[in-house]
């Protein structure tokens, strides 16, 4: 009953009103439409991949038809083994796309945690968090990874959650401003004057209502960067390896052709990767515009 | 009117700011040592396998390396000896690592330092043209472009780069940079992994976002339309606010993200930098090594934010009087 006070009160969030629809522009529309697509692509050759409903086999070698250039058959091409390539970059989303999901969910849950409790509690509280997040921040990701990778020779999975633990202060900090922005609010002020528990304002007021559209965009650039670092790691041949594909080892296999003007074996892959990341960033962007528009004071 | 500096808060908040970076670096420190004492795999195996297997040698070669004492003893002996500014002996090529990492660094600190002056050259005047709002389809049509260039795998920019270069210009024959020696630097050597990564790095559609709305945020203030209405400069009124603080802000944010990025690019181009001797140095469980790059990268890392917080405490001296870096 009082929650429902609140909220039929001045404001319960800093945002517009105005719903959503009604306020999107085309720009925003067109990058989030093609960020829509890249997701639906991706998401589809997942699907596609764990269902093996491949076109053809991504690691059988047929050396009869090597290095074939896009036609009828071979939607793009054949590799130097005469494996298909779109097979093998559909399959190659596999690599990513669990791992990277565990990767964000990690990051987006103790970044949530940590902004939360750092930015209401302050204080003491606040510094510790601050320093342990510093400290996850001094040092670059990749030299974390690398060392990381030739210590322990873990898989992908591993891997992903350090990338998930290096992402954690990026959410924190984040977080932690909007909660710093929003505790001197009017409706966080009420809502503790009538006596609200402490858990339902962080979580309910601040969280849910506030911090969705944070919480979204860092989902979608997460995505973009678990691509970049998988991607990167696999085309040093840290990542998956050789006969299983994936987007980056497969750029690195297409090298040695490049200098013989056959091209298309490393930027059949290099294009999917490019189509994927730009689709998460265009995504993110247009979230961003639409979800974090204010009203104009 | 001029105004003065406040030279002591200043000074106050950088001398804090300079010990809480010492302090996250002694962390730093201790964290990895403790990482490379658990992690398994041993540094002797590259002595033991060729040289002995006599386990009278075997303890005298862990006497000679200081590995047979406790770790907290092994870490206050490599700290005493930081402070004298000897950060140990490799364990594999038995020469100081303080030089190797000099020499390494030096490649690494241009390439990620030229890199991000290339990206910022790139990114400050897009920002710029797409803040000031008089073509929309122009600064979409920017922005975009940013996008889809930091969306663009490195690896495959560098490739790309190299074919362009030496098939289609026959500019030079390919090596690596470490071919250039003596004082005859063939520039391009150095200047093609410097765009390359300054270009496909992907953090310029990142720089752009935060300029534009900081950039747009300040020429909405009043100040600004003072300025305009009594036909003053108004980039002479936005610049500290405008630019020169989001630039120093992402310069500091996205040091680490380059460096992380120069590992890949130094495998394209060959260049002999830190990525290379930091894998290298893992896969030999070289101590001294891993932990004198670990330091040396978070170092540049810590004077990128100090040097953001001095840049931050002289455009605006509120941060340095309340005593907290914004």
């Amino acid at each position: 009953m009082r929650t429902r006070y609140i909220q039929r009160g001045a404001e319960v969030s800093e945002f517009s009103q105005i719903p959503i629809w009604r306020r999107a522009n085309k720009k925003d529309l067109i990058q989030i439409g093609f960020g829509l697509f890249v997701v639906f692509f991706v998401l589809s050759s997942y699907i596609t991949a764990v269902l093996h409903l491949l076109p053809y086999d991504p690691l059988k070698i047929n050396l009869k038809e090597m290095m074939q250039s896009p036609d009828y058959r071979h939607i793009l091409g054949t590799d130097f083994m005469g494996r298909d390539i779109l097979s093998r970059i559909i399959v190659g989303s596999q690599a990513y796309f669990m791992p990277g999901l565990l990767s964000i969910i990690i990051a987006l849950f103790f970044g949530i945690m940590a902004g939360l409790v750092s930015g209401y509690n302050g204080g003491m509280t606040d510094s510790i968090i601050s320093y342990i997040l510093d400290l996850i921040d001094s040092i670059p990701k990749m030299v974390i990874i690398l060392l990381a990778i030739a210590f322990f020779r873990p898989g992908i999975y591993f891997i992903m959650l350090i990338v998930g633990i290096t992402n954690i202060p990026t959410v924190a900090s984040l977080i932690k401003s909007k909660v710093i922005f929003l505790k001197k609010r009017n409706f966080i002020e009420a809502g503790k004057a009538l006596g609200l528990k402490t858990r339902d304002i962080i979580f309910k007021h601040i969280l849910w209502y506030n911090c969705k559209a944070i919480v979204i965009i860092q989902a979608t650039l997460g995505m973009a960067e678990v691509i970049l670092i998988e991607t990167s790691l696999s085309y040093l041949g840290f990542g998956v390896q050789e006969p299983e594909p994936s987007w980056g080892n497969m750029v690195a296999a297409g090298k040695d052709y490049f200098f013989m003007g056959d091209f298309f074996l490393s930027t059949a892959p290099a294009a999917a990767i490019l189509i994927s990341i730009l689709g998460f960033y265009l995504l993110g962007d247009g979230l961003n515009n639409l979800l974090e528009w204010r009203r104009k004071r | 009117m001029k105004y003065t500096i406040l030279w002591k808060p200043i000074l106050k908040l950088v001398l804090r700011e300079f010990f809480i970076a010492i302090l996250l670096l002694l962390s730093v420190s201790i964290l990895i040592f403790s990482i490379l004492k658990l992690a398994p795999g041993d540094p002797l195996h590259i002595f033991i396998n060729i040289q002995t297997q006599n386990p009278e040698e075997i303890a005298a070669i862990k006497r000679e390396f200081g590995l047979d004492r406790s770790i907290a003893v092994q870490y206050l002996s490599w700290l005493n000896n930081l402070i004298h500014g000897n950060f140990g002996n490799s364990f594999r090529t038995g020469r100081p690592v303080f030089g190797e990492l000099i020499k390494v660094g030096v490649n690494t600190l241009i390439l990620t330092i030229g890199s991000m002056i290339v990206t910022l050259l790139i990114a400050i005047p897009i920002a710029v043209i797409s803040s000031l709002r008089r073509c929309p389809f122009l600064s979409w049509g920017l922005t975009l472009f940013a996008y889809i260039l930091s969306s663009l795998p490195v690896f495959w920019l560098g490739y790309i780069a190299i074919y362009i270069f030496t098939k289609k210009f026959n500019l030079f024959p390919f090596l690596s940079a470490g071919a250039a020696s003596g004082f005859r630097i063939n520039w391009i050597y150095f200047l093609l992994p410097i765009i390359v990564l300054g270009i496909g790095n992907g953090s310029i559609s990142e720089i752009i976002r935060h300029m534009r709305a900081q950039l747009e945020r300040v020429l909405s203030e009043d100040y600004i339309k003072a300025a305009k209405a009594k036909g003053a400069s108004i980039w002479r009124h936005s610049f500290k606010e405008g630019i020169l603080i989001p630039v120093t802000t992402m310069i500091a944010a996205k040091i680490p993200f380059i460096l992380g990025g120069a590992v890949v690019v130094e495998q394209v181009f060959n260049w002999p930098g830190m990525g290379r001797l930091a894998w290298q140095a893992a896969l030999d469980r070289d101590y001294p090594v891993i932990m004198g790059i670990t330091i040396f990268a978070a170092v540049v890392v810590h004077l990128g934010r100090l040097s953001q917080t001095i840049v931050f405490a002289f455009v605006n001296p509120q941060t340095s009087e309340k005593g907290e870096a914004a």
